[in-house]
């Protein structure tokens, strides 16, 4: 395997990356192999798929097949070789629908069908030792001798980047969000891969349209969630348990979610949010239902500890799964994306085995003291009160904007955020989604003349938010937003954060730090190039960070 | 008193580390240092503890040989539970992390819901879990893993592989080879009665499923081995598995043959599984396979394209055989599974 994918990949040689039988986050070697040839598959289905489209064939069932394969790939969400075997075999039998229905599209035009090459013209192994020998050819790493890692740094930005949006538009898309624009874009950038480019400036073009097309993507998105569940409102969520029967819901998806109410109504069992999940009681069509009762535990990398301490049973939606261990193995459940061998899995959202398996367990014992966290400033609770908060920056109260987010993890470099925003002087607001909150979301804040000091705007999922909220103030100020007393400060782990942050770039958003390290297939050049083109900063000292943002005139 | 470090490497790659004094056998200084690995006997019997040392100095302590083959025993294979370290160990454990339980093993007590004859000498053993404030009603294990089974108030444990799969209302199932002069099958025969209640250690072990892509999956059982390839199989019906899936159930005659209705309610939900009955010593009517189940495996290991994980489990002769029959068809070892029965009296 080669698989330096995300934030924690193995840096303890020269050339990072994990690259043994096993990686940093648990996967083992041969599904990173089979992952890669899935990728491989998916590739040749975009290269026809891309052009039926242009022939008005488009396949959006082909589409949404590949959203769905390459979430599969991503960081923390499934471990199941078997599944992958699966996956490979269904990539082929999709190309060759597209693949057919490009050939007739084309001879019905009067025009010769293309003979198309390379991934397009894959046919997978028969079993899976024979695909392992196939994925040692179509690596990430592949090619690397001859067009060196600068080269194969740009070709995994744009596919990691991918792999974001494919999520995102997979998000979006479970909750009836679909465009073909974005099919389109896909399309565009896995056939743009399958040609193996070798331009860097090609490729950077490619990241940044893959940014852009990422902020239609959030878009969708966005429109899926508040159109399904309405407009986030500002929530008290308590943190601490309640007696009784309990299930935990964890990942990033409200639709299984808002399922899993609906069949718990009336049965007596509470439901709590983990993680990526606690988002979801600030949305009307959610916290309607009585029994979602509270949050529970911390972000995705502690949910060993939590989970094993968990007294009911457990959901696992979309992504951020890892190495369930046996005290808890028989009562996690997973659904959507994620996967893990002997792990059993609910694929039809009927939840009948999770809410059996709650009622069995024995639930919380006792009520523990209530405490509780505040959710929910979506962009139109934040615009809602917009006057005030551009009065507050006119008369001076609020003096700076900082938005401290993203994903979080176990590597403790990650303590600068929460030493960032518990720093920040009292005249600053500090603006925050993603998972990384858990690291300071207890603190508090205060405000300033009733305007809370910590907005949480959601998920990771939600970063659209905070870019209507920027936009919308530059507005106001008539600037743009890079003139706009506002840094962003952002935590990455995996592939959803490379594609906000290519949407941020695309934007042309400067003076963005990224830490807690930057990614391992960023090489010294294209760093280089990121800083020097897009004002890309890594993260230095939180205090450090806090002074020069604030002496910061403009970019 | 001198202590050794030991790092444990389980097959999925993960690494575990603990102290161990030179008068203390390895299993008992992982547990104490919470870390509680597959075992069962305790006494160098059974040979659940089996591992290969990969570097440094021990001392094995009295055993069973039929627990641990000379060969493995040439190549560094162990029993955790009778070594004693020398020097700091490497250990190369045969399982998955996953089957390390962190913390202690489960004491729970339990309510004897059906006793039956399935065969002559074997018993199907039906318990439900009696509910408790931090488990609930839940019965929680993996497929191929074993309980201890306790008699209150007398000195009888044996262990036992569960025939059934996970479930929330506390059941579980085994299947049980009443052993001539056996003080636990003397009590099932002469007192065992539903409504008994019994005490269950665990789960324990790490026999069981081996995720590895598409691979066919066959499955060796002899006599009551069958029990945890009911388990595994059923998980299979119950996740809708693809795997191609065979079965050969072996018994010296026909009639010592026992789960007949019960295999082909498993065929019904897990349509690929082959089931091949292997009789020994047939009468003339018989007409199913005759011989071992090492010798259906054999013949059809000669055809196979491609070559399936093997899971076995029964008597130690049968397994010796099967493993001997599988790589002599050239099936790496790291594809054949197995789970030793030997009898204790």
């Amino acid at each position: 395997m080669f698989c330096y994918q995300c934030e924690q990949t193995d840096r303890s040689n020269a050339d990072s990356g994990c690259a043994t039988a096993k990686g940093m986050c648990g996967k083992d070697a041969t599904t990173s192999d089979l992952q890669d040839l899935l990728i491989h598959g998916v590739k040749g289905i975009a290269q026809y798929a891309k052009r039926a489209r242009a022939l008005n064939a488009p396949d959006n069932a082909a589409g949404e097949f590949m959203l769905y394969a390459m979430f599969t790939t991503l960081t923390n969400v499934n471990f199941n070789a078997t599944r992958f075997v699966t996956l490979i075999q269904e990539a082929a039998q999709v190309r060759d629908r597209v693949k057919a229905s490009y050939i007739t599209a084309a001879l019905t035009s009067g025009l010769t069908p293309e003979q198309l090459t390379g991934p397009a013209a894959w046919q997978p192994a028969a079993d899976m030792d024979g695909m392992l020998k196939q994925a040692a050819d179509v690596g990430i790493n592949a090619g690397l001798d001859q067009v060196g890692a600068d080269i194969i740094g740009l070709r995994s930005l744009v596919l990691y980047g991918l792999k974001g949006v494919c999520a995102y538009a997979h998000h979006a898309y479970v909750l009836g969000g679909e465009s073909d624009t974005v099919y389109a874009g896909i399309e565009d950038a896995l056939d743009f891969l399958s040609n193996d480019p070798t331009d860097a400036e090609a490729l950077l073009n490619q990241s940044m349209a893959l940014g852009t097309l990422n902020l239609e993507v959030m878009a969708l998105l966005d429109e899926a969630n508040t159109g399904t569940f309405g407009a986030q409102q500002p929530t008290q969520v308590r943190i601490t348990p309640i007696k009784g029967k309990a299930i935990l819901v964890s990942g990033h998806d409200l639709g299984d979610l808002a399922a899993l109410l609906e069949q718990t109504k009336d049965t007596g069992i509470n439901i709590y949010t983990h993680g990526e999940m606690l988002p979801a009681h600030a949305y009307p069509k959610l916290k309607a239902y009585p029994h979602l009762v509270g949050n529970y535990g911390g972000a995705w990398q502690d949910q060993q500890k939590e989970f094993a301490a968990f007294p009911g049973a457990i959901l696992m939606t979309s992504n951020c799964i890892i190495e369930p261990q046996a005290q808890y193995r028989q009562r996690i459940f997973t659904a959507g994306p994620v996967g893990w061998p002997g792990v059993r899995h609910i694929s039809d959202k009927n939840f009948a085995p999770l809410i059996q398996a709650a009622s069995a367990l024995p639930g919380f014992k006792e009520d523990v003291s209530e405490k509780v966290v505040t959710v929910g400033f979506g962009r139109d609770a934040v615009l809602g009160v917009a006057d005030k908060v551009i009065d507050a920056v006119k008369s001076g109260a609020i003096k700076h904007f900082f938005l401290v987010g993203g994903c979080d993890g176990a590597a403790p470099g990650r303590n600068y955020y929460t030493e960032f925003a518990e720093q920040a002087p009292q005249d600053t607001v500090v603006m925050t989604l993603g998972c990384a909150k858990y690291r300071f979301n207890q603190h508090d804040f205060g405000d300033i003349g009733g305007i809370p000091r910590l907005l949480d705007l959601g998920q990771c999922n939600d970063s659209y938010s905070a870019i209507k909220i920027a936009t919308a103030l530059a507005g106001a100020f008539e600037c743009g937003v890079n003139e706009l007393p506002l840094s962003l400060v952002v935590s990455w782990f995996e592939q959803k954060a490379a594609a906000v942050l290519l949407t941020l770039l695309a934007l042309g958003i400067r003076n963005i730090r990224l830490g807690p390290t930057l990614p391992a297939f960023l090489t010294p050049n294209l760093v280089q190039v990121l800083v020097d083109k897009y004002g890309l900063l890594p993260i230095t000292t939180a205090q450090a960070d806090i002074e020069a943002s604030l002496t910061r005139k403009a970019a | 008193m001198n202590t050794h470090a030991i790092e444990l490497t389980t097959r999925d790659g993960e690494q575990l580390r603990f102290e161990c004094a030179t008068d203390q056998n390895l299993l008992e200084a992982a547990a104490d240092a919470h870390i509680v690995l597959p075992a069962q006997c305790g006494q160098g019997s059974c040979g659940t503890c089996y591992a290969d040392v990969t570097h440094g100095d021990f001392t094995l302590g009295k055993h069973n040989p039929a627990a641990l083959p000379v060969d493995d025993e040439a190549k560094g294979g162990t029993l955790l539970c009778c070594t004693f370290p020398q020097s700091d160990l490497r250990i190369s454990l045969p399982f998955d992390h996953d089957r390390i339980l962190i913390g202690e093993i489960k004491v729970r007590n339990a309510e004897i819901t059906a006793v039956d004859s399935v065969g002559e000498n074997t018993l199907r053993l039906e318990l439900r879990l009696a509910p408790d404030e931090d488990d609930g009603s839940v019965a929680e294990f993996e497929p191929g893993q074993f309980m201890e089974l306790e008699v209150p108030g007398q000195d009888i444990k044996r262990a036992y592989s569960l025939a059934n799969t996970g479930n929330w209302e506390g059941r579980l199932e085994f299947l049980i080879r009443l052993q001539p002069g056996g003080l636990f099958s003397t009590w099932l025969r002469e007192q065992a009665a539903v409504g008994q209640t019994l005490i269950v250690h665990g789960p324990k072990g790490a026999f069981g499923l081996h995720e590895s892509g598409l691979r066919p999956r066959w499955f060796v059982a002899g006599g009551t081995g069958l029990a945890p390839m009911m388990s595994m199989l059923r998980r299979m019906a119950e996740f809708q598995e693809p795997h191609p899936a065979r079965l050969y159930f072996g018994a010296n005659r026909a009639e010592d043959l026992f789960c007949q209705t019960e295999l082909e309610a498993l065929q019904a939900e897990l349509p690929q599984l082959q089931v091949i009955y292997c009789v020994w010593k047939p009468e003339d009517n018989w007409l199913g396979f005759s011989g071992t189940p090492v010798d259906a495996l054999a013949q059809d290991l000669a055809g196979a394209v491609v070559l399936p994980d093997i899971y076995l489990c029964g008597p130690p002769a049968l397994i010796d055989a099967a493993e001997a029959a599988a790589r002599a068809k050239g099936v790496p070892d790291q594809q054949v599974l197995s789970e030793r029965f030997l009898p204790t009296v």
